[in-house]
C-alpha cells in the first residue's frame, strides 16, 4: 500500500510541473509578447518595455517560469497590472461561492446517479429501462447553461420560488445565500446526473454477468440482493474513475452555470480577467483549476486501491 | 488483401447509412436499431439546414432592423421572431447549426487524425514510449477544455480558429486511449502474429491489419466527439470566449437572449432546443453505429 501511495504521489506531482509548464508554454507560444498583450495594439513602444520590465517579463523564459512556479506554491498568484490587487486575495473572495456550488452539484449528481442507473440496469429489456436510457439519453443533450435558464424560467419567474440570479453573501444571511445556489446546483447536477448515470447503468450491467453474482443468484439470492452483497463493492470501481474524469467537467459546468445565474465565483472573475487581458492573473488561475482536477483525481486513485486490493499490486 | 476489403466495405456500409445495405444481417440489424434511424433522420435534418443556410436564409442574421425588434414568432417574413435588434431568428439559428457543425466536427476530425496517430503509436511502441504517451494522456485529460479556451481567449483572441483549437487538444488525449485500446486488441488477434512471423514491418502491420480493423471503433467515436463538440462549442460562446459576431453560434445567440431580454420568451428558447436537438441526434447516431458495427459491445451495453 505505501509503495502504491508513494507511486500515486510521485504521478502527481508530476502531472502538476508538466501541467503547469504546458499553461506557462501555452500562454507565451500563444499570446507572443505578453506585455504587448496586456496594453492592447495601440500601446507604445516603451510603455511595453516599462510593463516588461515591472512584471520581470524581459527575463529568460527559465527564469520567469521558476519565479511564477515558486511563487504558485507560496500562494503568491501575481498581481493585477491594472487594479494591482494580489490575485490571490480576488480568488479567495471567490471560493466561498464556487466551492459550494461544485461540491453540493457534484454531490447532488450522484445520489440522483448511482440509484437511477443501477435501477435502469436491472430494468434492462423493459419499457421502464428504455425509458429511463433515453431520459438520460435527453439529459446529456442539454447543455448546462439551458438547463439553467430553464429551471430559473419555471421556479423563479413562472413560480417566483427561487431567485433567478444573483448573491447574498455568507456573511449576510447564510439562507438567502443557500437560496441563491439552490437552481444553479439543481442544474449542474441533472446535467451532470445525466452523464453519470449512463455510466452507473454499465458498470452494474458488466457485474450482472460475472460468474460470481450468478453464483450468488444459484444459492438462491434475489437479483437485488446478489447485487446489493456482491456487486455494489465492484460496480463502484469504474464508478470512481468516471467521477475523476467528472472532475473536469465538474469545473467547466461550475463555470458556465454562475455565468448564467451571475454569481460572483471563480468564473466570473476569470473571465473578467480575460476581457482584460491580465494575462498571468488567468494564467494563474488556470492553473489552479488544474490543480484542484489533479488533487480529486489523486484522491479517486487512492479510493480505487483502498476499495480493489489488485490495483495496489498490479500498478 | 481480404481485411483491407473488409475496411473498405465497412466504410460503404457506413456511407450508405440507412439506406438499402448489401447483406441481410446487417440491413435487419441496421432497420431493427431505432436510436440509429432515428439519429440519421435527425443528423440529416441538421446538415441539411446548414447546407441550405450557404446557399439561402430567410434575412441575413445580422443585419439589424430597429423597427422590427423582438417581434414574436410567426410574424410576417419571421417565421420565428426577431431578437432584441430586429435580427432575423431563424436565419440566425440556420447559421448556428454550421458553425456547430463546422466547430465541432473541424475539432472531432483532427481529434480522430492526431488521436490516432499517438493511439497506435503507443499501441506499437516500445513500453517506454508508450508509457510516456499514455502519462501524458493522463495529465491532459486533467485539464478542462474550458481552461484551453479561456487561456486562448485571453492572449490570441476568441475565435472559431481559437475554439476549433481548444476543442481538439481536449479530444486528442481520450481518442488517444480508445485507439490504443482497440489496437491492443487487434494486435494479439493470431493474424498479427502471423504477420510478424512472416517479417511483416510494425508500420505495415498497423496500417494493414490495425486501422482497418478499428475503423468502426473510430467512425462511432468521431460521431460521439462531434456531439461533445457542439456542446462544448455553444458553452465557450456562451460565455463569449468561443465565436463571435458576425459568425453565430446557437450559444453565442443564448447569451445575447440572456443580456438583452432576460430569460424570460422565446429568445432563449430556440437556441437551447437547437442544441438539444443536434446533440441528441448525433449521440443516438453513435450508440446505433455502435450496436450495428460491434455486436459484441452490443451485448454488454443494451
Amino acid at each position: 500500500m505505501l509503495v502504491f501511495l508513494a507511486r500515486r504521489l510521485a504521478f502527481f506531482v508530476m502531472a502538476l510541473i508538466t501541467s503547469s509548464i504546458l499553461i506557462f508554454a501555452l500562454i507565451r507560444l500563444a499570446g507572443g509578447n505578453v506585455a504587448s498583450v496586456m496594453l492592447g495594439k495601440a500601446a507604445k513602444p516603451e510603455a511595453i518595455a516599462a510593463l516588461s520590465k515591472e512584471l520581470g517579463l524581459d527575463r529568460p523564459l527559465p527564469v520567469q517560469y521558476f519565479d511564477w512556479a515558486w511563487g504558485m506554491l507560496r500562494g503568491d498568484l501575481g498581481i493585477s497590472f491594472r487594479t494591482r490587487e494580489p490575485a490571490t486575495s480576488l480568488l479567495l473572495e471567490r471560493l466561498p461561492v464556487s466551492v459550494p456550488l461544485a461540491l453540493a452539484g457534484m454531490i447532488l449528481a450522484l445520489l440522483i446517479a448511482v440509484p437511477v442507473g443501477t435501477y435502469a440496469a436491472t430494468k434492462v429489456g423493459t419499457p421502464i429501462g428504455a425509458f429511463v436510457a433515453f431520459t438520460s439519453q435527453v439529459g446529456i443533450a442539454i447543455p448546462v447553461f439551458w438547463a439553467g435558464v430553464l429551471l430559473s424560467l419555471f421556479f423563479g419567474v413562472r413560480l417566483g420560488w427561487l431567485p433567478t440570479g444573483g448573491w447574498v453573501p455568507w456573511s449576510a444571511s447564510p439562507i438567502d445565500s443557500i437560496r441563491s445556489l439552490a437552481l444553479p446546483v439543481i442544474a449542474l447536477g441533472l446535467v451532470m446526473a445525466a452523464t453519470l448515470s449512463r455510466y452507473t447503468r454499465t458498470a452494474v450491467l458488466d457485474v450482472m454477468n460475472e460468474d460470481y453474482v450468478r453464483t450468488a443468484r444459484a444459492s438462491g439470492m434475489t437479483k437485488r440482493g446478489a447485487l446489493l452483497r456482491v456487486g455494489v463493492r465492484n460496480a463502484s470501481l469504474p464508478l470512481v474513475t468516471v467521477v475523476g474524469l467528472l472532475a473536469a467537467e465538474l469545473i467547466g459546468g461550475t463555470v458556465i452555470i454562475e455565468q448564467v445565474f451571475s454569481l460572483p465565483g471563480l468564473a466570473r472573475m476569470v473571465l473578467d480577467q480575460v476581457q482584460a487581458r491580465e494575462v498571468i492573473v488567468v494564467q494563474s488561475t488556470v492553473m489552479i483549476m488544474v490543480a484542484f482536477v489533479l488533487v480529486v483525481n489523486l484522491i479517486v486513485d487512492i479510493l480505487y486501491g483502498v476499495l480493489d486490493p489488485r490495483v495496489r499490486v498490479s500498478r | 488483401m481480404s481485411s483491407a476489403a473488409e475496411g473498405a466495405m465497412t466504410s460503404h456500409e457506413l456511407a450508405s447509412g440507412g439506406g438499402p445495405v448489401p447483406t441481410g444481417g446487417v440491413g435487419r440489424r441496421v432497420l431493427g436499431n431505432a436510436s440509429l434511424v432515428v439519429g440519421v433522420v435527425m443528423t440529416v435534418a441538421l446538415v441539411a439546414v446548414a447546407a441550405l443556410s450557404l446557399v439561402w436564409t430567410p434575412a441575413d442574421p445580422n443585419l439589424a432592423a430597429p423597427a422590427d425588434r423582438l417581434l414574436p414568432a410567426g410574424s410576417h417574413g419571421h417565421l420565428l421572431g426577431t431578437d432584441a435588434l430586429g435580427r432575423d431568428i431563424a436565419s440566425a439559428l440556420m447559421v448556428g447549426a454550421r458553425t456547430s457543425i463546422t466547430v465541432a466536427a473541424g475539432a472531432a476530425l483532427l481529434g480522430v487524425v492526431l488521436g490516432t496517430i499517438s493511439g497506435l503509436t503507443a499501441a506499437a511502441a516500445r513500453p517506454v514510449v508508450s508509457e510516456s504517451i499514455m502519462r501524458g494522456v493522463d495529465i491532459l485529460l486533467a485539464m478542462p477544455g474550458i481552461v484551453f479556451a479561456l487561456v486562448l481567449a485571453a492572449t490570441v483572441g476568441a475565435g472559431v480558429g481559437s475554439t476549433i483549437f481548444a476543442l481538439t487538444v481536449f479530444f486528442v488525449p481520450s481518442f488517444t486511449r480508445v485507439v490504443r485500446a482497440a489496437a491492443l486488441r487487434v494486435l494479439a488477434e493470431d493474424y498479427v502474429t502471423a504477420a510478424e512471423l512472416y517479417g511483416r514491418r510494425k508500420v505495415f502491420i498497423l496500417a494493414r491489419h490495425v486501422l482497418p480493423n478499428i475503423f468502426s471503433v473510430l467512425i462511432v467515436q468521431f460521431t460521439l466527439y462531434f456531439a461533445a463538440g457542439i456542446l462544448t462549442e455553444a458553452g465557450l460562446s456562451y460565455l463569449g470566449v468561443g465565436v463571435n459576431r458576425p459568425a453565430v453560434s446557437w450559444g453565442m445567440l443564448l447569451k445575447e437572449a440572456q443580456d438583452t431580454v432576460g430569460v424570460s420568451g422565446p429568445l432563449a428558447i430556440w437556441p437551447g432546443l437547437a442544441i438539444v436537438f443536434a446533440v441528441l441526434g448525433l449521440n443516438m447516431l453513435g450508440d446505433g453505429l455502435r450496436d450495428v458495427l460491434d455486436p459484441r459491445l452490443r451485448k454488454r451495453s443494451s
